[in-house]
């Protein structure tokens, strides 16, 4: 099907926020409204030992000072071990004690120096490892009794965990002809979204209505209704422009504070964060992670077997990375043809921020581990690493590491246009080397809704509750629509981000927005499309199944002059049975393995639906006095199915190269001995700048997936941030003659790597 | 607070005089007041209005440089890109284009960072500054200005007018080189500015070598000149890169280790001794020389 004539994209939402006419949380203003500033406990473990905030309740201009004595006693969360406020323990830093709002940001804080606490130090837990020991203290005590998915195994601090187990991987591995192990430590980082995130509540009578930068608007409302105690249908959240968020902005975080402030100084409140405490606060950080991996290899290059294990680092809380483990143990396995593996993954509870969802969570860690470690096997044997994934990687029909057998992809064909493009094999300067990995994301088919409504002048509104968060997937919508009714997609206005109008949808999480809603919107469209034809056929005298849809007309077959206008045929409607469609779709099924031998534990899933691959050819340059590498070209290539919107998947490509030389160069995230972020702010945490930017090139291995996204597609928004970091390894390792074996590979890092034996 | 905007010279010293404290493009002291490092003063003098600081002038023996001139021009001014390259060379690396366009040659300077990329090829081109207060002037070497990370030998009533740089001799070339980890938006891990004076052979004369980031202030090589006078390029550039790790006492902190920094201004120096020695010999190598030449890989 072709969506647009031409290959012009123009985003709905771009002129506004090019020009500055856009508006975001923090643009708001409301009458009367106040200032909400949160204290954070700023220290890293701790039991209270006196809040007391009467004082601060007097401060002039302080309207509310809550605690989470002043809230509804509940856990909630993946494991159900989070509360609004401190619940008398201090387990990371940014816990938020208590919520003052305020008349001016100056009266708030002083309420907040008004506020007595105190608290006695507890040992701090700063590293997965020593979390893991036998004498270490819980960072939940009394975890066991809070609630969870009956599905989360609990042992000591361990958060959650998965296993995948197939065939006999210690017979594999000792009768194999090479066994090689290898260990990769990566730094946890951050989503680092553009704009600090804000939120907004005001009260009318008994319901709420919550402006908020988040992703996700259904689960922020939903966790608002949980925390509060309030029906669905009396809590509205709108979100504005989103200003980024790169899973930063998912989950549920400071709805229901704000709400609360709201509700208690009978006003409206604002909180706008700072960029300090957009890091230190957040239930969101990509986790930090250990990954070790053994490999049998037969003589003739194949594998025999693979062991991994994977640690990873959880922080205070459970928030949303319950099902961390099963992504890290997947990809700390890859998309290889092995009949024998058995892969353990841990999230362990420490004192740090709570890990979340950040942009293919686990993923760029445990691929860069996996493909680093690939490379490895390649160089023991004497193999062409590309050679050597081409023999073992997955391939139509072939079976995967779970049992999965797989449908039509083609990972082939990325791993053959991606190093077709790239410089791989040419003679190249001394200090420059291309290296290459794979990697692969699945699909989450899900719930999700849109209407249409088609007005009396024939222009239509998509009224969707999916989210914008700057991928241009909600953009695209007009196009699937137009597509189905002959229309331009400029005929369309979008209505969206907000809960009390659209249909519910998961939100821009888990690259699923066009998966999930553009088939709702395509079904909406489609109820309408039928309404035309049934008019037109009135009008034209003819049967409906001749009639054809197209260039803003409808028309019989065959016979595109002696139509009539959808505009016309609007009209008509406006004064009978309005042109309305609504659609959601039953979500894709996820496969089971057939036949399976495998046996995943826990939070896993046998079955990939959807899988999504990539291959990146990545060449670099190393300075070997300073150890500094720089990036000079990236070649990708990606199965995502069917390509719905070329521009708009291409910009994911190039976005998520961009975060993933970041990740594998510069942005870490670095804790003190106390536990706390040293570098929290942008001085410190080395984003990538424009002026780094490489030429990116992009291949679409447009393979057609049945079953999936509309038109064949898959999804595109995470795929590209999972196999960049392994290539820069790769590449480096070539140059250095080691893999640098932590993550990022810093420019210091490289150069010590280089005065090792071996080098 | 209060601010004054400026527009002659005379405001701004009676300002200063009265306890304001001067402010030209902001890009250190907003920003640290941001960061919370210390608070906006309470009384601030706009300088950005006032003509004479914006001029750069080339008089007999000198270049007078007005504190005012930001980064952005220093980096394209033909008479600095020719004859004071090293300077030209360190404005193009400095922060963001924006930063570039109001941040000042005087901020930079008076700022006092250790980590400033102005100062190295300020300090081995011989510049003074000339600090006016009401009803004095004098001209102030930078070595001696320099006191301490973020301190000067300043009295809060003078303001830095002019940088002045002697003209540099024939035969001679300058080059500020850094250790970057991206391209923009980035402060010195180590840096390194030099400036030689180099025989029709190419032999090294004489030379000056001043190190960023591995010091409590900017700091000179000591010993340079001598130690490379009447060696070839290649000679001096190792001696000069082996003395650069013996006098740096540098840090450990978020940016690099100590022993990291120990090793890479070693390699800093001997790269802007490098550059700079070309220079002088003719070559043209455009500005800056970390794009140009690929320091830090960063061609």
């Amino acid at each position: 099907m072709v969506i647009a004539e031409s290959p012009r994209f123009m985003r709905a939402d771009g002129p506004d926020k090019v020009t500055g006419s856009g508006r975001y949380t923090a643009d708001l203003t409301l009458t009367g409204m106040l200032t909400a500033k949160f204290l954070y406990a700023g220290v890293s473990h701790a039991r209270i030992t006196k809040l007391d905030v009467t004082a601060a309740r007097h401060v002039p201009g302080v309207f509310a000072v809550l605690t989470q004595a002043d809230v509804p006693d509940i856990r909630y969360g993946s494991v159900a071990d989070r509360t609004l406020f401190s619940d008398g323990v201090i387990r990371f830093e940014g816990e938020v004690v208590a919520a003052v709002a305020a008349i001016d940001t100056k009266s708030a804080q002083a309420a907040l120096d008004a506020i007595v606490f105190e608290y006695e130090e507890l040992p701090v837990i700063n590293d997965v490892e020593a979390a893991l020991e036998p004498d270490t203290p819980l960072v939940h005590e009394n975890w066991a009794t809070y609630d969870a998915d009956d599905d989360v195994s609990r042992q000591a601090n361990v958060a959650s965990f998965t296993s995948i187990t197939r065939g006999d991987v210690d017979a594999a591995l000792a009768g194999a002809d090479r066994v090689i192990s290898s260990r990769y430590v990566a730094d946890a980082s951050h989503a680092v979204p553009i704009e600090p995130r804000g939120v907004v509540a005001q009260w009318e009578g008994d319901r709420v209505t919550i402006w908020s930068s988040t992703q996700v608007p259904f689960q922020a409302r939903d966790g608002v209704c949980e925390v509060l105690e309030l029906p669905t249908n009396r809590v509205r959240i709108i979100v504005p422009h989103l200003g980024g968020g790169f899973g930063g902005k998912c989950g549920f975080h400071y709805e229901a504070h704000i709400a609360a402030l709201a509700r208690a100084s009978r006003r409206p409140v604002r909180l706008v964060f700072s960029r300090e405490e957009e890091f230190l606060a957040p239930d969101r950080r990509r986790e930090g992670m250990i990954i070790e991996v053994t490999s049998g290899l037969n003589a003739d290059g194949t594998i025999a077997g693979r062991r991994s294990r994977v640690l990873l680092d959880n922080g205070a809380y459970s928030s949303d990375a319950a099902f961390f483990p099963h992504m890290a143990a997947m990809h700390a396995l890859g998309p290889y043809k092995i009949d024998h593996v058995h892969a353990e993954a841990s999230s362990v509870y420490t004192n740090h921020q709570p890990s979340g969802s950040v942009r293919a969570p686990t993923a760029p860690q445990a691929c860069w581990a996996l493909e680093s470690h690939t490379d490895e096997l390649a160089k023991a044997i004497g193999m062409d690493p590309v050679a050597f994934r081409q023999l073992n990687a997955v391939d139509t029909g072939a079976t995967g590491v779970t049992g999965q057998v797989y449908d039509e992809i083609g990972l082939q064909e990325c791993i053959r246009e991606a190093v077709a493009a790239s410089a791989y094999g040419d003679e190249l300067a001394d200090d420059e080397a291309v290296g290459v990995a794979i990697g692969w994301w699945p699909t989450f088919p899900g719930a999700s809704g849109a209407y249409i409504k088609v007005d009396s002048d024939g222009k239509g509104v998509i009224i969707t509750g999916a989210q914008e968060c700057g991928t241009g997937a909600v953009m695209t919508l007009p196009y699937l629509a137009a597509a189905e009714l002959g229309m331009a997609p400029e005929d369309f206005e979008l209505v969206y981000q907000d809960t009390s109008v659209g249909p519910y949808d998961v939100g821009a999480t888990g690259s699923q927005t066009l998966l999930n809603n553009g088939r709702a919107t395509v079904e909406a469209a489609r109820q309408i499309a039928v309404q035309l034809k049934q008019l037109a056929a009135e009008k034209l005298e003819a049967s409906p199944d001749d009639i054809v849809l197209n260039g803003g007309k409808a028309f019989v077959a065959g016979s595109p002059d002696s139509g009539v206008t959808i505009a016309e045929l609007a009209a008509i409607a406006a004064d009978g049975e309005m042109l309305l469609g609504r659609g959601s779709g039953a979500p894709p099924e996820t496969p089971e393995a057939p036949n399976t031998v495998s046996c995943v534990g826990d939070q896993g899933m046998n079955g990939w639906a959807g899988p999504q691959f990539s291959c990146h050819a990545v060449r670099i340059r190393l300075d070997r006095d300073t150890g500094v590498v720089r990036v000079l070209e990236v070649n990708t290539a990606h199965d995502s199915g069917v390509i719905i919107n070329q521009i708009g998947a291409s910009g994911q490509v190039e976005g998520g190269v961009l975060m993933g030389i970041g990740q594998a160069l510069t942005e870490r995230t670095v804790y003190g001995a106390d536990a706390k972020q040293m570098n929290a702010g942008l001085l410190e945490y080395k984003l990538q700048t424009m002026a780094d930017a490489p030429p990116i090139s992009i291949h679409f291995a447009e393979v057609y997936t049945p079953d999936m996204g509309p038109n064949g597609s898959k999804p595109i928004a995470e795929a590209p941030n999972v196999a960049t970091a392994a290539a820069i390894s790769n590449a480096i390792a070539k140059l250095v003659g080691k893999p640098v074996r932590l993550l990022p590979m810093t420019a210091e890092r490289v150069w010590e790597t280089l005065q090792e034996d071996g080098a | 607070m209060t601010l004054t905007i400026a527009t002659s010279l005379d405001e701004v010293l009676t300002a200063l005089a009265e306890g304001a404290r001067p402010i030209a493009g902001g890009t250190d002291l907003v920003v640290g007041a941001r960061q919370g490092k210390s608070p906006l003063p309470d009384s601030l003098v706009a300088i950005d209005r006032v003509a004479a600081l914006s001029q750069i002038e080339s008089a007999d023996g000198h270049i007078r440089i007005g504190a005012g001139v930001p980064h952005r021009r220093l980096m394209s001014d033909t008479l600095i890109v020719e004859r004071y390259t090293g300077l030209a060379d360190a404005a193009a690396l400095i922060g963001s284009p924006s930063t570039r366009n109001v941040g000042t040659i005087g901020g930079n300077v008076m700022n006092g960072s250790p980590a400033m990329d102005t100062g190295a090829p300020l300090l081995t081109l011989g510049a003074m500054v000339e600090l006016r207060s009401v009803g004095n002037t004098r001209q102030v070497a930078l070595s001696d200005l320099w006191t301490g990370p973020g301190r000067t030998s300043a009295n809060p009533d003078e303001l830095c007018v002019y940088i002045v740089i002697p003209q540099p001799p024939a035969l001679s070339g300058s080059a500020y080189v850094r250790l970057e980890y991206r391209r923009a938006m980035e402060i010195a891990v180590v840096g390194a500015g030099a400036s030689v004076v180099v025989a029709e052979d190419g032999t090294i004369v004489s030379g000056r070598v001043a190190m960023t980031s591995v010091a409590p202030t900017i700091v000179e090589l000591a010993g340079a000149s001598d130690a490379m006078a009447g060696l070839s390029l290649v000679e001096a550039a190792a001696v000069i890169g082996a003395m650069a790790s013996d006098q740096a006492v540098p840090i450990s902190d978020l940016r690099g280790s100590d022993r990291y920094r120990r090793h890479t201004i070693g390699v800093m120096a001997a790269r802007a001794l490098d550059a700079a020695a070309r220079r002088a010999g003719g070559e043209q190598i455009g500005v800056p020389v970390n794009r140009s030449l690929g320091i830090g890989a960063a061609r």
